[in-house]
């Protein structure tokens, strides 16, 4: 949800509705875990509560993989929100890795009073938006073209 | 590109191999058919089939158009649905049950459906006959469309467009060819014989297009549930029809593709005979893969997506009352 909130808050709107399209499409689906073979060895996943599932690495620290470079703040939010997370609703204080294995770098992630702010008003906006009558106006984005719901939204 | 259809016009058996469909036909030949790639299967001959083999069909979700005798349209067989949207069937339920909602979508549907009846007569205006009459009739009945008040009115808008629009066809159809009026159950001659076959193409490839989506098939808009067939697939088959299977038939008759010979009278009806349905067969699947360019989607799609984009439109328009666009012909 925090992903999609910051790619398109219309796919964000199609997917808190469970609207469903062909997946048969030649359009790839962009997924949260697209990489799912890096870092195999140095991390463990975890599912917490049956609702978030963390890559914890070695270290201690949790780590979210970045998918492509427009996916940056995508990536990078819902990094901040399971840290947060995390401290609201386990009281655990964790930092973050930002994961770019294409380019074998690393960035840590801090929450720190911005960034808090930062996911609370994600979470905001994201009831917001799911509880719109109707999806968010259309408006073309970089992401369309692969998006999975691309023939549904644009038709 | 969506995954092709696939016909079978032998007899014989169909059964399920492990992971693949196998037809063993009753000439003695056995083949194999990697279900993955079959978008929907045409049964034209005399199968056999059992539980099994529609349970591969069904785990791949993949519908079965049954034809029977002569190529009269039995039925399909419906994979269960994939993906369940208990949301989207409340909604068209209700966007049926509330009588306005019910009506624009309907005069969407017809104002297509007119709009691609005039787009093929304009077409032949001058090429085959003077139509232009008719263009002009047909302009007024589309724009007295969304004057209609309900759903019965509509209809006779569209019957009146139908009418006039079927008036051009033995102008436009190369002699000996003639529909004189269109008849069906049973088809009176040639003409009527091919739009019946083609017809029957165009809504059961509405009805798979339907089944990749949430909404139920049983639940139209302008033809009255409780009909025999699928009525949102008759909906949406009316939108098509002049795009898909009439242009069609004008192109195989008047490029003498389809001569007089590839029909034959049966009992005070004329069919196509096998020959004929190769023929057409072969022309609407070549004619399915065909791509225009799509301004909305800013690329080109395949005839057979655009019945699936019509489907996707009315679902969203369904779910979320953003503007259906019923697929009016622009290229
Ligand atoms: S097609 Fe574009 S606007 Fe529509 S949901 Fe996907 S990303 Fe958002």
């Amino acid at each position: 949800m925090v992903q999609y909130y910051h790619v398109c808050k219309r796919e964000l709107w199609f997917m808190s509705r469970g609207i469903d399209i062909d997946r048969e499409t030649t359009n790839i689906q962009r997924g949260t875990h697209i990489d799912d073979t890096s870092y195999q060895n140095a991390r463990k996943s975890f599912m917490i509560d049956n609702r978030i599932q963390l890559d914890v690495l070695d270290s201690g620290d949790v780590m979210e993989v970045k998918v492509s470079s427009t996916l940056e703040k995508p990536a990078r939010m819902q990094l901040l929100f399971y840290l947060w997370y995390l401290r609201e609703i386990h009281g655990v204080e964790r930092d973050g890795v930002l994961a770019y294995p294409t380019e074998r770098k690393r960035e840590s992630i801090t929450l720190d009073n911005s960034a808090t702010d930062q996911v609370e008003s994600t979470v905001g906006g994201i009831l917001d938006v799911v509880s719109r009558d109707q999806p968010p106006e259309l408006e073309k984005k970089p992401y369309c073209d692969s998006c999975l719901y691309q023939d549904l939204c644009w038709m | 590109m969506p995954k092709p259809n696939h016909h079978i016009f032998a007899d014989g058996e169909l059964s399920r191999n492990e992971g693949t469909l196998r037809i063993d036909t009753l000439e003695g030949k056995t083949e194999y058919l990697p279900i993955e790639s079959v978008d929907s299967l045409y049964l034209h001959g005399q199968l056999d089939f059992n539980t099994r083999a529609l349970g591969l069909l069904n785990e791949h979700n993949v519908p079965l158009h049954v034809f029977g005798w002569k190529d009269y349209y039995r039925g399909t067989y419906l994979p269960k649905r994939g993906q369940v949207s208990g949301n989207t069937v409340v909604e068209q339920v209700r966007a049926y049950d509330d009588p306005a909602r019910r009506l624009r979508i309907g005069q969407s549907i017809i104002e297509a459906s007119i709009h691609n009846m005039r787009g093929n007569i304009r077409y032949y205006d001058g090429r085959r006959g003077k139509f232009s009459n008719t263009v002009t009739k047909l302009e007024e009945l589309k724009q007295s469309v969304s004057t209609t008040t309900d759903i019965n009115e509509l209809r006779s808008v569209e019957g009146n467009a139908r009418k006039k629009y079927y008036e051009c066809f033995d102008q436009i159809l190369r002699d000996p060819f003639t529909l004189t009026r269109r008849e069906y159950n049973p088809p009176t001659n040639e003409a009527n014989a091919g739009i019946s076959f083609l017809n029957g193409m165009v809504y059961t490839t509405c009805v798979s297009a339907i089944r990749k989506t949430a909404l139920d098939p049983t639940i139209g808009f302008v033809h009255e549930p409780g009909e025999r067939r699928f009525t949102l697939s008759l909906d949406i088959a009316d939108i098509f029809k002049p795009i898909l299977a009439d242009r069609l038939l004008f192109r195989l008759v008047n490029r003498q593709q389809l001569s007089i010979n590839d029909f034959e009278d049966e009992l005070n009806g004329c069919l196509l005979n096998e020959n004929g349905r190769m023929i057409v067969l072969e022309e609407f699947e070549e004619m399915l893969d065909e791509t225009i360019d799509h301004p909305r989607l800013n690329r080109k799609v395949s005839f057979k997506t655009l019945v699936q984009t019509d489907v996707y439109s009315l679902k969203k328009h369904i779910l979320t009352d953003e503007p259906y666009h019923a697929t009016a012909r622009w290229w």
